[in-house]
C-alpha cells in the first residue's frame, strides 16, 4: 500500500515549512547576530571563581558594559546593578556551588550558569529599555531557590 | 472460557505493572495538585519549600518517568501476547518487573524522606542520598530485562513467520522499546559512573559532560511515551470506530522516523548552555525538526481516519463527518481524540522549543511546563487513561463500575489541561520561571518592588488560572482512579471470550519496513554523528568537575 497523493502533498508542505523556519533561525543567528552561547569558554575552579573573576560592573566605553556575576545558593553577586544609557552589555557568569539559571525577565538574556565554566552572553539593549528588570534564577538550585533574584535598573537621560 | 489462558505469567506481569502505574499516577498526581495551588499567589499555600521541592521531585519521577513506563510495560506485554500469540521469556519479564517495582519503591522512600530533593533531572552537583541513585540504577536494569523479553519475543516471531509483515501495533511496541534501548545506556553512565560516586564519596562532577548524557536520554524519553500513544491512535482508535487506519504505510513511515530521529536531538535542551558550539546545537535543531515530521504525518493520518469513520456514520459535507462521530458517547473515542487535540496544541509549542535562538524566550520558563503537561500529561496520559477503559476489563476480567461517569473523566481532564496548559504557556512568555515556588518568592511579596518591575505583576492572574485548570484535571484523575480501583477489586466479573482479539489491520507480506535491524543501525549511525561532535568538543577541552552541595546549601563532605 503506497502513500496517498494527499499525503505526499502534506509531507511536502511540512518539509517546505521546516526549511523556511530553519533558514530564518540561521539568518537570525549568523547574520543578525542573535547567537546562542558558544563553545569558546573559560574553565574555572568553582572555589577560586570569586578571586579569578572579580565580579562587578565595568563600563568599557560609553554605553558598553562588561558585567561579571557570580552565583551561589541563593544569591547573585552583585544582585543590584545600575546601567546608565546602556547600548551593549556583555555578561560573564559562573557559579560557586551548583547549577543556576540567569534570566532577565522581559529580555533575551537567558543563560545557564555552571560551576566550573564561565558563560558569556551579549545583550544588545533595546533603545526603549528603561526602569527595573527582575533577574530570576530559573534553574532549581536548592531549597531557597525561589529567593534567588536581583534587579537591573536601567537609567536613561 | 473455551481455552485456558496461555499467557498466565505474562498477564500477571501486565496486571502488576498496570496496578503499579495507577498507584504512581495517584502519588504523583496528589503532589501535582498541592503544587499547582501552592505556587499560585493568593491561592492556599499548602506546602513548605522543603515539601514543595520533595513533592516536585516525586511528581516528576513518578509521573514523567514511572507512570508512563509501567503503563507501557503492561501495554507492550498485552499487545505482544495477543497479537503475536507467543509466550514471552518469563524469567526476564518477572525479574525485570520485580527490579523495576522494587527500585521505584526505594526511590520513592528516598524522595519522601527528604534525602533526594533534586527534582527529576537530579542535576549534579546537587547532592542526594546514594539510595536514590541506586534505586535509579536498579529501575534501569529492570527495564532492560523487560525490553530484552519484548525484543526476544518479536525476534522469535519473525523467525517463525518469515516473509510476514510485523503487525502495526507490534511495530509500535518495537519502536518504543528500541528507542528506550538506544536512549538509556548514556543515562546509566551518568547515574552509575558520575552521580553515584558523587553521592558515595563526594566525587566532583563535570556539569556539562553530565548534562550532555542526561539530555541524550531526556529527549528520546518523551518519544518513549509518545510512540505507544501514537500506536493506540493508529490501532485502537480506528478499532473503536469500527474501521482501520487511513494509511498503514504512512503509519509505519512515521514509526521509522521516530526511531531514527528521536535520539540525536538532546542539545535542544542545552541551547543556552555554555561550552557547546552553536553549529552542533543548530544540527540538533535540524534533527528535531526532522522528528516533528512523523508527528505531522500522524496528524494527517489520524484526522483522515476520523473522517473515514465519520463518513461511514453518514456524515456529509466538509465538516459533517466531525459531528457524526460519537463525541460524549464513547469514553474511549472521546478520551483519545481529546488527547490528540491536546498533543496537537503542544506540538506547536514544541517546535518553538526546538528553534535554536528563539528558545531564549522560553527556556526554563513556565511555557515549558505548559508544553510538557499538554504532551505527556495531555496527549499521552489521557490516551492511556482512555485505553484503560478497555485494557482493565480485558486483563482483570471485570466490567467497569460507574460506566455512566466514565465520560466525565476525559472531559474534566481535557478542560483542565487546556486551561492549565494555555495559562502556563502565556505566563511562560511573560518569563515566569519553571520549577520555582513562586508564591514564596521575595519579589512577589514586596508590593513596592513588584509594582516597579517589568512584567512580573502580570504573572499572577495566569498562575491563578493555571491553578484552577490543575484542580479541574486533578478531579478528572481522582474520578478515574476511584472508578478504576473499584473495578479492579470490586467490578462485576465478566467471562473473557477466548476468541480472537484483533488490534492491528490484517498484516500483509513483509516490506522494507520489516528490516528492523537495518533501521536500528541507521538510527545508531545518525546518533554517532550528532553526538560525537559535542562529545569530542567537551572531552578535548578537558573536564572541569565541581564538588557537590546539599539542597540545604551546605557543602557535602
Amino acid at each position: 500500500m503506497p502513500f496517498h497523493g494527499e499525503e505526499r502533498i502534506w509531507v511536502g508542505v511540512v518539509a517546505a515549512m521546516a526549511v523556511i523556519f530553519l533558514a530564518a533561525l540561521a539568518y537570525a543567528a549568523w547574520v543578525v547576530g542573535l547567537q546562542v552561547p558558544g563553545g569558546d569558554v573559560q574553565l574555572v575552579e568553582p572555589q577560586k571563581a570569586l578571586q579569578e573573576l572579580k565580579p562587578g560592573v565595568r563600563e568599557i566605553a560609553p554605553g558598553r558594559y562588561e558585567v561579571i556575576i557570580v552565583a551561589r545558593m541563593w544569591q547573585w553577586f552583585p544582585s543590584n546593578i545600575t546601567l546608565v544609557n546602556p547600548v551593549e552589555v556583555k555578561f560573564r557568569l559562573t557559579a560557586l556551588d551548583v547549577i543556576h539559571g540567569f534570566h532577565i525577565v522581559g529580555t533575551n538574556v537567558n543563560v545557564m550558569v555552571f560551576p566550573g565554566y564561565v558563560a558569556e552572553i551579549t545583550w544588545r539593549v533595546p533603545q526603549d529599555a528603561k526602569g527595573k528588570y527582575l533577574v530570576v534564577c530559573n534553574e532549581y538550585c536548592g531549597l531557597g531557590h525561589q529567593n534567588m533574584y536581583g534587579v537591573i535598573n536601567i537609567i536613561r537621560y | 472460557m473455551e481455552n485456558p489462558n496461555m499467557f498466565r505469567i505474562e498477564d500477571r506481569v501486565a496486571k502488576v505493572a498496570l496496578v503499579f502505574s495507577y498507584v504512581l499516577l495517584l502519588l504523583g498526581g496528589l503532589f501535582g495538585f498541592l503544587q499547582v495551588l501552592s505556587r499560585a499567589p493568593g491561592m492556599p499555600r499548602l506546602e513548605t519549600p522543603q515539601l514543595y521541592y520533595d513533592g516536585l521531585t516525586l511528581h516528576g519521577v513518578a509521573l514523567a518517568i514511572l507512570w508512563t513506563a509501567f503503563f507501557i510495560v503492561a501495554l507492550a506485554v498485552f499487545v505482544i501476547t495477543r497479537e503475536l500469540k507467543i509466550n514471552m521469556n518469563a524469567p526476564l519479564l518477572r525479574g525485570g518487573c520485580i527490579l523495576a517495582v522494587g527500585g521505584s519503591l526505594a526511590g520513592a522512600v528516598a524522595i519522601l524522606t527528604g534525602q533526594a530533593t533534586v527534582l527529576y533531572t537530579f542535576y549534579p552537583p546537587l547532592q542526594a542520598s546514594p539510595l536514590f541513585f541506586i534505586a535509579l540504577a536498579v529501575i534501569l536494569i529492570g527495564t532492560w530485562l523487560i525490553s530484552a523479553a519484548v525484543i526476544e519475543a518479536i525476534w522469535r516471531w519473525k523467525k517463525l513467520n518469515p516473509g510476514k509483515e510485523v503487525p502495526l501495533a507490534t511495530y509500535g511496541v518495537f519502536t518504543t522499546i528500541a528507542i528506550w534501548l538506544l536512549a538509556t545506556p548514556p543515562l546509566a553512565y551518568a547515574v552509575i559512573a558520575r552521580s553515584l560516586p558523587m553521592s558515595l564519596f563526594n566525587a566532583p562532577v563535570d556539569v556539562l559532560e553530565w548534562r550532555l548524557w542526561f539530555w541524550y536520554f531526556g529527549h528520546p524519553l518523551v518519544y518513549f511515551w509518545l510512540v505507544p500513544a501514537v500506536t493506540i491512535w493508529y490501532t485502537i482508535l480506528p478499532k473503536v470506530l469500527g474501521t482501520e487506519v487511513y494509511s498503514k504505510t504512512a503509519a509505519k513511515a512515521a514509526f521509522v522516523l521516530y526511531l531514527i530521529a528521536s535520539v540525536p536531538v538532546g542539545l535542544h535542551h542545552q541551547f543556552v548552555d555554555p561550552g557547546v558550539h552553536p553549529v552542533y546545537k543548530y544540527l540538533h535543531t535540524v534533527l528535531t525538526y526532522l522528528v516533528a515530521v512523523p508527528s505531522f504525518i500522524t496528524a494527517f493520518n489520524v484526522i483522515a481516519t476520523l473522517e473515514k469513520a465519520g463518513r461511514m456514520r453518514g456524515g456529509k459535507g466538509l465538516f459533517g463527518w466531525i459531528t457524526a462521530l460519537p463525541w460524549g458517547k464513547d469514553p474511549v473515542f472521546t478520551g483519545i481524540t481529546f488527547a490528540i487535540i491536546l498533543f496537537g496544541i503542544a506540538g506547536f509549542s514544541g517546535v518553538v522549543n526546538a528553534s535554536f535562538n528563539v528558545n531564549y524566550n522560553v527556556h526554563n520558563t513556565a511555557w515549558i511546563v505548559g508544553h510538557f503537561h499538554l504532551t505527556v500529561g495531555g496527549g499521552v496520559t489521557l490516551t492511556f487513561i482512555a485505553t484503560s477503559f478497555l485494557l482493565v476489563p480485558l486483563l482483570f476480567g471485570r466490567d467497569y463500575v460507574g460506566k455512566k461517569f466514565l465520560i466525565a473523566v476525559p472531559t474534566l481532564w481535557f478542560v483542565g489541561q487546556l486551561i492549565f496548559g494555555i495559562s502556563y504557556h502565556i505566563v511562560g512568555l511573560l518569563h515566569a520561571p519553571r520549577r520555582t515556588y513562586i508564591a514564596e518568592a521575595g519579589y512577589l511579596n514586596d508590593p513596592n518592588l513588584l509594582n516597579s518591575l517589568h512584567l512580573v505583576g502580570q504573572w499572577i492572574p495566569w498562575l491563578q488560572l493555571g491553578a484552577i485548570g490543575g484542580v479541574i484535571f486533578a478531579l478528572g484523575g481522582a474520578l478515574f482512579l476511584l472508578l478504576t480501583f473499584a473495578t479492579i477489586f470490586r467490578g462485576p466479573r465478566i467471562g473473557l471470550s477466548g476468541g480472537e482479539l484483533q488490534i492491528s489491520p490484517t498484516p500483509g507480506p513483509a516490506t522494507i519496513f520489516d528490516k528492523l535491524g537495518l533501521l536500528a543501525l541507521i538510527a545508531i549511525v545518525i546518533i554517532v554523528i550528532a553526538y560525537s561532535l559535542p562529545a569530542v568538543e567537551i572531552y578535548s577541552r578537558g573536564l572541569s568537575p565541581a564538588p557537590p552541595y546539599w539542597p540545604s546549601g551546605a557543602p557535602a563532605g
